[in-house]
């Protein structure tokens, strides 16, 4: 692994609002993903290290050069924002064909590598329909071409499979592999933790524009792990349900919600509860109407990882 | 892995910095451009002027043949620098390049802030002032039609029609302010269009700011003249203001009775303010939620 991008002390705040805080950090080939949720400083995080927008502290170096107004680096960079970024009325092939004029290609090569983008986002059939006729999926799979279709070396992902269906994802995430494969630097971002789960085990999570965690994508889940899950079950006898267990070391809170039927279980062994949990229920023969894991999404790890 | 054991074959052929990087720009703002409905009429409509003063070019060359048509003086149709200051500064074609301006340059930024496509542009390897440059050429390409390629071309013609060097040799300057006014006019122009546009995402309302600050601006001059009867409000008119520059370039009596330059600074005021707004809109955003 070499060092490809590297960040000092990087803060930027617009007016009031902080965006990113004091990060410093390095990231190296392969995939990283960043974790956050919305708001946390994740565009703004791509964004600083694409040059597109300055630093107010900080320094970033993109294999060792500084990344701001050196536009011989942009020409490895392939970036895929989080928004929309279309010309409504262009057709697929024209988007495509018109970034590629940005980066010099003589006319033969952006037909062929445009050629071979909408190939490989398997859009090629559809390339002289106009963007406005896309679907949600066709969108993300042309900003994810555009992206590629200069063959950079590092490619920058904003939240690339918002919006996909599930055959669209597992595509773009075995193309993403693909890449990490052959060498290339890809930085993902998503607020969704399976996603990047699917991708890499090298995550960083930022939460209210700083760094929480970097690392491997086990040892954030083991500090998780050291922390309680709450488990809200619904059903027919919360009272009974709760007698059950409640001498099990592993359960230590409890608590009856005020419509009385259901209850909030706090826990620090989640697994060891879940395999109890379908026994218990057909002892008592209680009729359970939901079992949902509230603290069960990446805003519950940063809550724990901040100790709301 | 390293990036040189990377197993990705690069582009091995020779990428060269271009010369005009942006080209693409204005390439695709023109075909866009070319797109609108009834833009080819409105630009043709614009070419009306150059057409008829042309003709009157011919018609001042061969004023015996035409006699049987021509009623009392001729005077109007003598071809000097009058008549092409008359052809640039006309209130219609003036009012044509604003038109333009509707159809090709409210969108020009707008659109872009308003697809996020500012994102796209500045992470390739494009600079902040060759998007400038790739938007400006998109209204130059289109004033310089109705502008300097008319006026050159009326020029020659004029050569050509009378057999001789004279008129040359006796305005030998007019070449010169016929390319002067029409960088100055587009310049001009292609700045105020672009700050407009950067103003907004809707590019209806820019099309309004374009049209509306035009007309109003002369009918904000009208008003304080017909109260005041004070030339100097002339200088709210942007109008009045091309109008007063232009009769100095052409070395002509100017239309208000106060210094060309009053006027000059306005405009150029105005570019710099341009300037300064457009390099503040235009840049990477982030959205805080």
């Amino acid at each position: 692994m070499i060092l490809i991008i590297e960040t000092q002390n990087l803060s930027k705040w617009y007016g009031n609002v902080l965006g990113l805080n004091d990060v410093t950090i390095q990231i190296e080939s392969g995939i990283t993903g960043i974790l956050g949720p919305n708001g946390a400083g994740k565009s703004t995080f791509l964004k600083l290290i694409t040059g597109q927008i300055k630093p107010n502290i900080g320094k970033v170096k993109i294999k060792g050069e500084k990344i701001r107004n050196n536009y011989s680096l942009f020409s490895i960079i392939g970036f895929c924002p989080e928004q929309d970024s279309f010309y409504e009325e262009m057709t697929g092939w024209e988007f495509i064909t018109s970034l590629l004029k940005l980066h010099h290609f003589s006319s033969t090569e952006i037909k062929a590598r445009a050629q071979d983008a909408l190939e490989i986002v398997e859009l090629i059939n559809d390339k002289d329909r106009v963007i406005k006729s896309y679907s949600r999926g066709m969108r993300q799979r042309l900003k994810f071409a555009q992206a590629i279709a200069h063959e950079p070396e590092i490619i920058i992902l904003d939240e690339p499979l918002n919006g996909m269906d599930p055959l669209g994802r597992r595509k773009i995430i075995k193309l993403i592999k693909s890449y990490e494969r052959e060498g290339r630097t890809i930085i993902v971002s998503s607020h969704v933790l399976p996603e990047i789960e699917a991708m890499t085990k090298r995550i960083i999570l930022i939460h209210q524009g700083k760094i929480f965690a970097q690392g491997n994508i086990h040892y954030i889940r083991d500090l998780i792990d050291t922390h309680p899950h709450i488990i809200s079950i619904k059903c027919s006898n919360p009272r009974e349900l709760a007698s059950k267990f409640i001498h099990e070391e592993y359960v230590l809170k409890v608590h009856f919600s005020s419509t009385r039927d259901s209850l909030l279980i706090e826990t620090n062994n989640r697994d060891k509860f879940f395999s109890l949990l379908p026994s218990l229920f057909l002892e008592s023969n209680i009729e359970v109407k939901e079992i949902t894991s509230p603290d069960d999404n990446l805003q519950a790890v940063f809550d724990y990882l901040v100790g709301k | 892995m390293t990036i040189k054991e990377k197993g990705y074959t690069h582009w091995d052929g020779e990428l060269k910095e271009g010369k005009f990087p942006w080209r693409p720009i204005t390439r695709w703002g023109i075909k866009l451009t070319f797109k609108k409905k009834f833009f080819k009429l409105l630009f043709f409509t614009s070419l009306v002027p150059a057409l008829v003063y042309l003709a009157g070019i011919y018609i001042s060359e061969r004023l015996e043949d035409f006699r049987f048509m021509i009623k009392g003086p001729t005077e109007f149709i003598q071809t000097n620098p009058a008549y092409f200051k008359s052809y640039f500064t006309n209130d219609f074609l003036l009012f044509m390049m604003v038109m333009i301006l509707v159809f090709c340059g409210a969108g020009l930024i707008s659109d872009d802030l308003k697809y996020n496509s500012l994102q796209l542009y500045f992470s390739r390897p494009l600079k902040k002032k060759d998007y400038f440059f790739g938007k400006a050429f998109v209204i130059v390409f289109f004033l310089f039609i109705v502008t300097l390629i008319p006026g050159l071309v009326l020029f020659f013609m004029k050569l050509i029609f009378s057999g001789s060097f004279k008129f040359f040799v006796s305005y030998p300057w007019l070449l010169v302010s016929i390319i002067g006014y029409s960088f100055l006019v587009t310049g001009f122009f292609s700045f105020y269009a672009l700050f407009l546009s950067s103003l907004s995402k809707n590019r209806r309302y820019v099309a309004i700011f374009i049209f509306g600050l035009y007309i109003f601006s002369d009918i904000l001059f009208g008003i304080f003249y017909g109260i005041f009867r004070n030339q100097y409000f002339a200088l709210l008119s942007i109008k009045s203001n091309l109008q007063q520059v232009g009769s100095f370039i052409f070395n002509q009596k100017t239309p208000y009775d106060f210094s060309w330059f009053y006027s000059f600074l306005i405009l150029f005021f105005i570019c710099v303010l341009a300037g300064l707004v457009l390099k503040k809109k235009v840049r990477g955003v982030e959205i805080v939620k």
